[in-house]
């Protein structure tokens, strides 16, 4: 299975990589594209662009893509009933962009489409790393601080506690995050449970290998 | 640590200020007071250089105020001119400030850079010391000062050049003819490539690198058009160099923080900065006469993140720091 990465870091890919096998239980072919993003909402616009690209000029057969949620709506159940689309979820919307973008495409490739896979770190992916060594951070803990009006914690906040500064270098953002995921990896349920925005992600991951394309 | 500087009649800074932080990315259109704002730290160098003089300053000419982050904070500094140009008169309050001695040392070691890759591709013979020039033209006597007398900081300095650039696996310096040097990178192949064949970029990276590793950083860095020849992925490595100074705790540096002023023209490099919009100074111009605005300042900054990345916002006009449009 040949599977890009469509990320705003390379640190942010590699942590993507490492969640990815850790669902698959066994490592995929990582096409390296380099595929980057400058964050929300430029990964909206350049993620039509990406799979067309992919669809096309490559045999990939899969695309993840993983943003931060930040300040916006955090995807629910809810949004997930057929026909439902919250136009503020960035889950709802990346998920749009794909359905609307493959649906155009002609197969390729000896294929019909490329597989997606769509995460949302609520609300950033240094949230994720703390899974399991910090029992406040989660994704419902985020959601009933934003329902309350009293977040639990900021985006600096969580790079602190990752990274012991808000102004990490990439080196050590990588060094970190790797040494975060030696934990995450063994046990990645956990994190599914802490984040339905990773869920998501490895529902997809795992559904790649059942899908007739 | 400058705190802020006021400015009245000085250039295109007719009457503003500006709080200064660890770290300032200022950005505007051109002729928008950028320059000038680093001309005034320069004048400020100059003359805390001098023995302070009895002097009357003629009224009416351009004058600008500085203030101090502890432990200077009782210091105040008032820079004269007779005109845009000539600013010959510094006054210090309280006079006789206990502080001033101390002060005067810090503000001596000002430095500016308009890094030029000609320059930075020079031969040069060793430098004295790694104080890098205005332009860069002393970069290989720099290096091999370092290289020299600094053996840490240039072994440091070389690994992350060839972690930003792995096509590369040597950085190395070589004595000419005449007592001067030439810098030669070495291709993982083995192939040699000499300073005049260097990419600009390359040549603008090795220039930061200098100023980021630097054994004995000044108080204050101030450094143009600091994204000149990057290439825009490389940006996030060129401001985390520049945190190095600011913020050497962060990279678990024990020593005293670099107070950096940069200014770009590349909304790539400010998207960077969404964590830390405090960090950045918006030149707003009007007609002859310019502004200085904090980012962090904008009452709707957070709704207007939420709609699209600082550099789009930036180059829409909604931020302003654009040219004017008749």
């Amino acid at each position: 299975m040949k599977v890009a990465l469509l990320s705003e870091s390379p640190a942010d890919e590699a942590v993507l990589k490492i969640l990815v096998e850790a669902v698959l239980e066994a490592p995929p072919h990582f096409v390296g594209l380099g595929l980057r993003a400058r964050g929300w909402p430029n990964v909206m616009q350049v993620l039509p662009a990406v799979i067309r690209h992919l669809h096309f000029n490559t045999d990939t057969d899969a695309l993840v893509v993983s943003c931060d949620s930040d300040e916006s709506i955090v995807h629910t159940a809810a949004h997930d009933a057929p026909g439902y689309f919250h136009p503020h979820c960035r889950m709802c919307l990346l998920r749009g962009v794909f359905r609307r973008t493959v649906k155009k495409l002609p197969p390729a490739h000896g294929r019909t489409r490329v597989l997606r896979a769509v995460g949302v770190a609520v609300p950033a992916l240094e949230a994720w790393l703390l899974c399991g060594r910090d029992q406040s951070v989660s994704e419902e803990a985020w959601t009933m601080g934003q329902e309350r009006g009293q977040l639990p914690f900021t985006r600096a906040e969580l790079k602190w506690r990752v990274y012991g500064t808000d102004r990490p270098s990439l080196p050590h953002e990588i060094r970190c995050a790797h040494h975060e995921l030696e934990r995450i990896r063994r046990n990645p349920r956990r994190l599914e449970h802490d984040f339905p925005g990773f869920a998501a992600l490895a529902r997809e991951v795992r559904e790649w290998s059942q899908i007739n394309r | 640590m400058i705190a802020s500087v006021a400015f009245k009649n000085f250039k295109a800074l007719r009457g503003t200020s500006l709080v200064l932080s660890a770290f300032n990315l200022v950005i505007g259109p051109n002729g928008s007071g950028k320059t000038s704002l680093i001309q005034a730290l320069l004048r400020l160098r100059s003359l805390a250089k001098l023995p302070l003089a009895d002097g009357v300053q003629k009224p009416g000419g351009p004058e600008i105020e500085f203030r101090f982050a502890v432990p200077h904070d009782a210091v105040q500094v008032r820079l004269g001119c007779i005109s845009e140009n000539v600013c010959d008169f510094l006054h210090v309050t309280p006079p006789g400030a206990a502080g001033w001695p101390a002060l005067q040392t810090e503000l001596r070691s000002i430095r500016s850079y308009l890094l030029d890759h000609d320059a930075l591709a020079e031969f040069a013979p060793p430098a004295p010391n790694s104080a890098l020039s205005l332009h860069g033209e002393n970069l290989v006597g720099v290096l091999a000062y370092l290289q020299a007398h600094q053996p840490d900081a240039f072994r440091a300095l070389s690994a992350e050049l060839i972690r930003l650039l792995p096509e590369f696996r040597q950085l190395t310096v070589e004595p000419r003819e005449g007592g001067v040097m030439e810098l030669v990178m070495i291709l993982n192949d083995g192939s040699r490539v000499t300073a005049d064949n260097l990419s600009q970029g390359t040549l603008y990276l090795l220039g930061i690198l200098v100023l980021a590793f630097d054994p004995a950083p000044p108080a204050v860095l101030c450094i143009e058009e600091i994204d000149r020849g990057i290439h825009p992925r490389m940006l996030r490595e060129v401001r985390d160099l520049l945190y190095r100074l600011s913020y050497p705790a962060s990279f678990g540096l024990p020593r005293p923080p670099t107070q950096v002023i940069a200014t770009t023209h590349s909304p790539y490099l400010l998207d960077l900065f969404r964590d830390h919009p405090e960090e950045i100074v918006i030149s707003q111009k009007q007609g002859t006469e310019a502004k200085f605005e904090r980012l962090s300042d904008r009452a709707d900054l957070a709704e207007l993140m939420q709609e699209g990345s600082l550099g789009d916002m930036w180059f829409s006009g909604i931020l302003g720091g654009v040219p004017e449009e008749r």
